[in-house]
């Protein structure tokens, strides 16, 4: 599904950047570890707490950094939701099959949603910003991450593209989930690189269920930068 | 008994059937598609699990995805409530290759019933009035065209698999049959996976009336009287009741009771539903077999007291039916009232939206089975059924008085209902002296209906 990957954008060429831009590489450079540090520990934590609290919004502010995030309700529209893509809701003694129901799915890349929807479709859910370079890294951020999800209602085995830390591109087969004995591909809904695995092998699965993150590679935000 | 039952259905039925699991003391799993997460089903099952996108033939008609939810679940049986895969022989089938229990007759049972046309030479041969029709399925247009010409004009096209008035359509000449045709085909197609059609003679001012049997593994059978099922349109059922104004009580007897003996002797196993046409005259004509539970039945259970769900699922769990003829008492008359959101006034075009505000009607001798709630989202993608309102009365009169009173009181807000239709039913001549047939509404439309209905009410 190369479409449901982000629309990444390329960088213009190194020979028309000015003097200007150069001179505050050091700044962005410092951004940028930020950003890293952020998606790999910051907002994972966040994101757990979000879904454990009924809030609908968390903000946290470092130094020149805030990170806002929000739940998918009532945000504005456009935002390439499907109507059958809601998020699960929470229900008391329902436990499903171990998957946190209450986690915001606003990660989840909703398979079969096209163009630059691909990653963030669903979300409003994470919004970041720094006071010193602005937009292109608000969306990078929004776009730090992706889950593949189930293809179908089975057993999940997850496949050797599905070790943390594997590159994947989009449409990468990640594992299968066995429906009466027929395997039915797991596929990365983006390029990037394969961080955790939610589900154990060997556990139930529900369509649509949340199985593999994907992180989009650092390189590919620096990449982006004009 | 099983321990743990599927239910591979949506909207009231699921519900249905989630009942009479928690009255059998059985755990239920709601299987739901991405478009009923937020189902009252979904919510109240003791686990739901997500079997598919909206569309039906990836979820609800996905054999595979139901059965494998059925296995991860830890379930022993399927209930597959009216439609979707309940009728489908081949997924018993396969259903039973898994080791699980299919809630109805068992795959060899599906199979013998499988052919309406065929069901209709088999409970001939046990001495039951068929209607007349073609001889096997329809080849081409050319073999429609001399059935149809040997059978005589008017002629009802109806497809072999499913039910609820698709692909069903009355011609009356060679050239509509030509164009209808491939409609009824595709439509079939769409709905039912299989466009397979056959012929029936159609009977002017006929009336539906059907009986309800049940029969165990044992070839123990009784039947639980019958309902008129005439108030339809576009072949679709929306008002249903027992018992029958076309028939004397002793008529009434004798046809249940030639229903019964027929299948018991055809080998028919698990409650099941005979339908016939009632001509001017009062005769019946068989026309087919339905091998499920059926949307209309809690009429019969409001004049049985017999809880048609649970029969059904003991039936299939092996148990002995434990009613002998005698035991089924049938005390008083039920009317069901079908509420779908549809516009009565639009050809009955069905709508989807959020309901708004919801109250269900209550007192002595009202039921209603509906998975409506205040904010529920109606779906778009499926059938436009929103509940049943069923009343009870000692006699004819008191029931449709009930019945008044109960529509009034119901309250749907956000979607288009065809509640006014039901309104104007009960102040109709034809309905109000039993005097009605299946044409009653399509003879003048919906929005004609609801005019009608309206000057008299001023007249």
């Amino acid at each position: 599904m190369p479409d449901a990957g982000p629309q990444r954008q390329r960088a213009t060429g190194g020979a028309s950047q000015d003097a200007a831009a150069r001179s505050a590489a050091a700044a962005r450079q410092a951004d940028h570890e930020s950003i890293d540090r952020l998606t790999e520990e910051l907002l994972p934590a966040l994101i757990a707490k979000l879904g454990s609290t009924h809030l609908g919004e968390l903000e946290v502010r470092e130094g020149d950094w805030h990170v806002r995030l929000r739940r998918p309700y009532g945000t504005a529209p456009g935002e390439g939701r499907r109507s059958t893509d809601r998020p699960s809701r929470v229900q008391p003694g329902h436990e499903g099959h171990g998957h946190g129901r209450a986690a915001p799915e606003g990660y989840r890349a909703s398979r079969g949603s096209g163009g630059a929807s691909g990653a963030t479709a669903g979300t409003g859910a994470a919004s970041a910003s720094s006071n010193g370079t602005g937009a292109p890294e608000e969306r990078n951020l929004d776009k730090s991450r992706a889950i593949a999800t189930s293809p179908a209602v089975g057993i999940f085995q997850p496949g050797s593209r599905a070790a943390s830390g594997t590159r994947v591109r989009a449409g990468d087969s990640l594992g299968a989930v066995n429906v009466l004995g027929v395997p039915q591909d797991v596929l990365a809904p983006v390029d990037g690189v394969v961080g955790s695995t939610l589900v154990e092998a060997g556990m139930a699965v529900e369509y649509g269920q949340e199985l593999i993150r994907i992180e989009l590679a650092a390189a590919q935000s620096s990449e982006s930068r004009s | 008994m099983f321990r743990r039952i599927l239910i591979a259905n949506r909207g009231e039925i699921a519900l249905r059937i989630l009942r009479a699991c928690r009255t059998l003391g059985v755990e239920a799993v709601v299987a739901y598609s991405e478009a009923d997460r937020d189902s009252l089903p979904a919510q109240l099952a003791d686990e739901a699990i997500c079997i598919g996108p909206a569309d039906a033939r990836r979820s609800y008609l996905s054999a595979p995805a139901v059965i494998s939810a059925a296995l991860v679940t830890g379930c022993d049986a399927v209930h597959p409530g009216y439609g979707f895969l309940s009728e489908d022989e081949t997924f018993a089938e396969v259903v039973r290759a898994h080791d699980l229990t299919f809630i109805g007759p068992p795959p060899e049972v599906l199979e013998r019933f499988a052919s309406k046309e065929g069901t209709r030479r088999l409970l001939g041969g046990f001495g039951l009035p068929t209607i007349p029709g073609s001889e096997g399925m329809l080849r081409d247009d050319e073999h429609a065209l001399a059935e149809a010409e040997r059978i005589g004009y008017p002629v009802l096209i109806k497809p072999s698999a499913g039910g609820g008035g698709k692909g069903m359509r009355m011609v009356r000449t060679s050239r509509e049959l030509e164009s209808a045709i491939k409609i009824c085909r595709s439509e079939a197609k769409s709905a039912f996976g299989d466009d397979s059609l056959y012929l029936e003679k159609w009977l002017d001012d006929n009336r539906h009336v059907e009986v309800q049997v049940a029969v165990d593994r044992y070839g123990a059978g009784v039947h639980l009287g019958e309902r008129d099922c005439s108030v339809q349109r576009r072949h679709q059922k929306i008002l249903e009741e027992s018992p029958t104004p076309a028939l004397s009580a002793e008529a009434r007897a004798a046809l249940a009771e030639q229903a019964v003996r027929a299948v018991v002797s055809a080998g028919y196993e698990n409650i099941g539903t005979l339908e016939f046409l009632v001509d001017r005259e009062g005769n019946a004509f068989f026309i087919e077999i339905n091998c499920r539970i059926q949307v209309e039945h809690p009429v019969t259970e409001m004049l049985t007291g017999i809880d048609l769900v649970a029969l059904q699922i003991g039936i299939a769990a092996g148990e002995p039916l434990g009613l002998r003829q005698s035991d089924v008492k049938i005390n008083g008359h039920a009317i069901e009232f079908r509420i779908n959101a549809e516009d009565p006034a639009a050809d009955f075009r069905p709508g989807a939206g959020v309901i708004e505000r919801y109250h269900a009607p209550g007192g002595p001798w009202i039921r209603m089975d509906s998975h409506l709630y205040p904010g529920y989202e109606v779906p778009p993608y499926y059938d436009s059924l929103l509940g049943k309102l069923i009343v009870w009365g000692p006699d004819r009169e008191t029931a449709i008085a009930r019945g008044r009173a109960a529509l009034e009181e119901l309250l749907i807000d956000g979607v288009t209902t065809n509640i006014e239709i039901h309104r104007a039913l009960l102040e109709n001549d034809a309905f109000l002296e039993g005097r009605m047939t299946t044409n009653l509404l399509d003879r003048v439309g919906g929005a004609a209906f609801l005019a009608a209905a309206a000057a008299g009410a001023r007249g």
